[in-house]
């Protein structure tokens, strides 16, 4: 089951645009797990991902392979249920 | 009972033999602990009752002082006690000293020199122990929970990075020297001053002195100079940094040298300055071609190696790897040359700036990303000045054992030694600039010349280093697991870096103090961590501590590398390694030991472009192994007992020990352990071809 990781920071100027797309994903059922980078888990798993922009979005499989991804950037809520679905 | 009476002589300190006088404790007492007389008087007749009663004749200044210190002792004046401490040796170790070698710097050769250095850093440490440093950051440091490196040079600052640009256009006008030169006219005098500067650098600070873009700045100086010139300057260049071990303690000037085969975009237009030191009206982008043909026989001479065949241990060359270099004519050559030499001789290190990031690599490992100030100063490179002050080391492995497997206790824990380093720091600033303070006329006169008008030393710039030995074992002992087992226990060593990156942002924002992360090179801190843990935590530390603890060749796995045993492709080290390299502001590396293996230069450029493009690592370097032969003097590959030319058991093994090329009879027990157990990568380089274009 893919699933969908978000990573966002308190003062980030696109990161409410990111929590907006990650209520409207849970909206739709979709698993989403959320990181602060500014807490040491956030940060560890943005580090893990090689995320170096903010928000990032990325879309992993079950054994955590990144399928999909958009960093620095917030993608359309279709955009990345045609990414879940078409992997 | 008076003083007169006691037929006693006392030699004393100033090697003198005087006749006895009680008055003297008093007045000692007096001075140094500011004790009341009336206990003063007591304590002295009472040492002299002591004394008298034995029916010595003949006394020693520093027997009289710790006779007074055991009365302090025993009438619970320990302030006191501290304050009238009496620095200095057991005449068994100073014995030990002069007769055998420091094994806790390799780089610290065994003659007179560096035993009148090593006395002196013993001095030193007690003294900083006792007067720089609170009791709880001593203690802290003295049983194990942190490391306060090199508290021999507590007087001076730890590493630099420095500029060429500072003598090109100064020339050499150092403090209370006996002759002053103006600016080189002549690339032979530019590069005698850069020796000697670095030379009088290495006595003001107690490691690393990295210099920055070099094959650059000499480029103005070598136009008109035929290609054999050019070499000559390399050679003489190498040689004379690698030749210092007539410097301080006998030591070689542990140095780096930073170079580019582009022109970094940050001096791209900067105004170059030209023999004479005036501007030559052309900028540094202009001298491209010159700046290239001086690194390129700079590795000529580093593929050449010593008269014996052997890699320069310094200078030690660092290549940065920027986007532009692949733009930049000519590449893909040097990069098959410098690939060539990694291979060969070991001795290339490859920095990788990625995006628009810039750093100068100061230390062992030690690199600092350019900030908005540091580029207006590429204007005027002569003021891109760099030091950290202290380097203070976290035993990771014992929070662990303290935690007994409790999260919240461990990152408590954590937060608690980070406290304890920043004010350790906080200690050692307190004290330099206490030194700084007496200017000219103080101990660190070089560091204050203002030349541009700024103190030589950019003090309110300074680093603050907090490095990490044993994240590994760290995690082992709390998770079940080392990082290579399973991306669970590597992300649980980054939520531990993390935790820590977290800290030094909050310490720069809260206090003003920049205080960042750096690999800690812990050649002897990594044993010295496993011995005290081994006496105070076994068995756990026992089952936990890598090495064999029947020889005691024991150690920690270095800052936050994998367990060099675990048989693992380098890619695959060098990526997951390289995850932990964006935390560590202060630069990173990942070691790739080679052993006997000779990879071709194009498996080993195909591996470094990949590093670069694939992973986050910061730097890389390969590390071959050598036997050279003191008998006929000749080197061969791989680490043997016996020469391979002429069976001579004379021989020495080398190859890198942590940031440095050295002979491995030099090394401490830790780190021979460590060598043993290294995974060699001498499978994956094999026969497949590469190109680097594709």
């Amino acid at each position: 089951m893919n699933t969908v990781k978000i990573f966002y920071k308190d003062d980030c100027p696109m990161c409410p645009m990111a929590k907006r797309l990650k209520d409207s994903l849970i909206k739709q059922e979709i698993a989403v797990s959320e990181y602060d980078v500014g807490t040491a888990d956030g940060l560890a798993e943005a580090t893990f991902y090689g995320v170096m922009a903010l928000p990032t979005i990325i879309i992993e499989d079950d054994t955590e392979n990144e399928v999909n991804g958009w960093r620095g950037m917030v993608p359309k809520v279709e955009e990345v249920i045609n990414a879940i679905k078409g992997s | 009972m008076e003083t007169t009476d006691l037929n006693l002589f006392v030699r004393t300190s100033e090697e003198t033999l005087s006749d006895w006088s009680r008055d003297r404790i008093v007045h000692a007492l007096r001075k140094e602990t500011l004790i009341d007389e009336e206990t003063a008087e007591e304590i002295s007749k009472e040492v002299e009752q002591t004394i008298r009663k034995s029916g010595v004749r003949m006394v020693t200044a520093p027997l009289v002082r710790e006779l007074v210190n055991a009365k302090l002792i025993e009438k619970g004046l320990e302030t006191a006690r501290k304050m009238h401490t009496r620095l200095g040796m057991p005449i068994y170790d100073v014995d030990s000293l002069i007769l055998h070698p420091n094994k806790e710097n390799a780089n610290v050769p065994h003659g007179p020199e560096a035993t009148n250095l090593t006395l002196a850093e013993r001095i030193k440490k007690e003294y900083a122990l006792l007067s720089v440093f609170s009791q709880d950051v001593a203690d802290a440091h003295m049983n194990g929970d942190i490391h306060l490196h090199d508290l021999g040079f507590i007087d001076r600052p730890y590493c630099s990075g420095q500029s060429l640009e500072y003598i090109k256009r100064f020339g050499l006008n150092l403090p209370h020297s006996l002759s002053m030169a103006k600016p080189a006219k002549h690339p032979e005098v530019l590069l005698a001053h850069l020796i000697k500067f670095a030379a009088a650098l290495q006595s003001n600070f107690a490691g690393a002195i990295g210099w920055d873009a070099i094959n650059i700045f000499f480029a103005p100086y070598l136009e008109g100079m035929d290609d054999n010139d050019v070499k000559q300057l390399a050679q003489m260049l190498i040689f004379e940094f690698s030749q210092q071990a007539v410097a301080r303690g006998g030591q070689a000037i542990f140095s780096d040298i930073n170079l580019y085969w582009e022109v970094p975009k940050h001096f791209e237009n900067t105004p170059a300055i030209g023999p004479g030191g005036t501007y030559t009206g052309k900028t540094y982008g202009e001298y491209e071609k010159e700046a290239q043909r001086f690194v390129w026989k700079l590795f000529e001479v580093y593929k050449e190696g010593d008269g014996a065949d052997r890699p320069f241990f310094f200078p030690k060359p660092i290549v940065h790897i920027t986007e532009k270099f692949f733009r930049t004519e000519g590449w893909q050559d040097f990069l098959y040359h410098i690939c060539d030499v990694a291979s060969d001789k070991g001795n290339t290190y490859f920095v990788f700036d990625r995006g628009e990031t810039a750093k100068i690599s100061e230390c062992c490992r030690l690199s600092f990303k350019l900030e908005e100030r540091d580029l207006r100063d590429a204007k005027e490179p002569w003021r891109m000045r760099y030091c950290a002050l202290q380097n203070v080391s976290l035993n990771l492995p014992r929070i662990a054992y303290v935690a007994k497997g409790d999260d919240a206790r461990l990152f408590d824990l954590l937060t608690e030694r980070f406290v304890l380093a920043v004010r350790a720091h906080k200690e050692k600033r307190g004290f330099l600039e206490k030194l700084l303070a007496l200017g000219e006329d103080g101990p660190l006169s070089l560091l204050t010349m203002k030349q541009d008008d700024i103190p030589y030393l950019r003090f309110d710039l300074a680093s603050h280093l907090i490095g990490m030995v044993g994240l590994n074992e760290m995690v082992q002992i709390h998770t079940g697991e080392e990082l290579h087992s399973s991306s669970k226990a590597l992300k649980f060593g980054l939520k531990i870096i993390s935790h820590m990156n977290i800290l030094t942002e909050k310490i720069k924002r809260n206090e003003h103090i920049k205080v960042v992360l750096e690999q800690t090179p812990a050649e002897s801190t990594s044993y010295r961590f496993a011995r005290l843990d081994l006496r105070y935590f076994s068995p756990q530390s026992g089952r936990v501590v890598k090495g064999d603890i029947a020889s005691g060749e024991i150690y920690y796995t270095n800052s936050t590398h994998l367990n060099v045993h675990a048989p693992m492709n380098p890619i695959e080290r060098v990526t997951n390694e390289g995850k932990f390299h964006p935390l560590i502001e202060a630069g990173s590396i990942s070691h790739i030991w080679l052993g006997e293996a000779q990879p071709t230069k194009e498996a080993i450029a195909d591996f470094v472009i990949k590093t670069f493009r694939y992973t986050k690592n910061d730097q890389i370097a390969f590390s071959p192994e050598f036997t050279t032969c003191n008998r006929c003097h000749r080197t061969s590959r791989g680490l043997m007992d016996t020469c391979a030319y002429c069976n001579s058991t004379d021989v020495d093994g080398i190859t890198r020990i942590t940031g440095y090329f050295t002979k491995v009879s030099s090394w401490n027990k830790g780190k021979l352990g460590e060598l043993k157990d290294r995974y060699r990568n001498e499978e994956y380089f094999g026969d497949t071809p590469y190109a680097i274009n594709e």
